[in-house]
């Protein structure tokens, strides 16, 4: 890791295309102003490091015996237990 | 394409995703699959993605007063002018038990005249990753 050290109001260049300027700082917490192009997106770690895990878990193959309903009386064929490993072939029957 | 895009009441829509979803950055064209009897729930798959998919659901089912707080600059990434603009869904997860739970904080956000979308992360909000849903 590339380890700088820069004064309130300093900033750094990354790629040319990235700035990042330190605002201010308040005890532990620093307070970071970053311009970016849109198609850089920018998240704080904790965050992306959640959604990155939940969209992770949440991919699945389909299709899977049977979904969730909303209030809605299950199908006949909706009491299939789900396989979390679940790569079945698929009847095209409807 | 997938075997369930075979079928008579599938309707097919690709999605473009220029950012990916979070986790998935390098994958980037979608089909938004929306089969009748699966309502309300669609389909985000991947064309030649051996099957992989993401079930999502639109949020106001979930909840009927879900916010959306884009930042301007998502709404400008993805040209979006008023709500009316957009398509929303939230990614559900579903657990081997049979429970499931939806996605709050990052929804994908849709341009429903381009079909071109992202995943919007809502950091400052409070809505859950794992918000549980009412399975019957």
């Amino acid at each position: 890791m590339l380890i700088l050290s820069r004064k309130v109001g300093e900033s750094l260049v990354i790629d040319g295309r990235v700035i990042v300027k330190i605002i201010r700082t308040d005890g532990d917490t620093v307070k970071v102003g970053i311009e970016a192009p849109a198609d850089i997106p920018v998240h704080r770690q904790e965050v992306y490091d959640e959604i990155q895990k939940a969209n992770r878990e949440a991919a699945t193959r389909i299709p899977l015996p049977h979904l969730p309903t909303f209030g809605k009386p299950k199908s006949p064929t909706a009491s299939t237990p789900l396989s979390p490993a679940n790569n079945q072939t698929h009847s095209k029957t409807v | 394409m997938s075997s369930v895009a075979e079928i008579e009441i599938t309707k097919t829509q690709t999605v473009q995703l220029p950012l990916g979803l979070l986790g998935f950055e390098r994958i980037k064209t979608y089909s938004l699959i929306t089969r009748a009897d699966q309502t309300p729930f669609h389909w985000l798959s991947v064309p030649d993605g051996g099957d992989l998919a993401f079930l999502v659901v639109p949020p106001c089912l979930v909840l009927p007063d879900y916010a959306l707080d884009m930042s301007d600059a998502d709404a400008d990434f993805l040209e979006i002018r008023n709500p009316n603009d957009t398509l929303v869904f939230n990614i559900v997860t579903l657990k081997s038990d049979g429970s499931a739970t939806v996605n709050l904080k990052g929804p994908i956000v849709i341009n429903r005249h381009t079909m071109i979308g992202m995943q919007v992360v809502l950091s400052q909000s409070q809505y859950a990753i794992k918000h549980p849903i009412q399975a019957t």
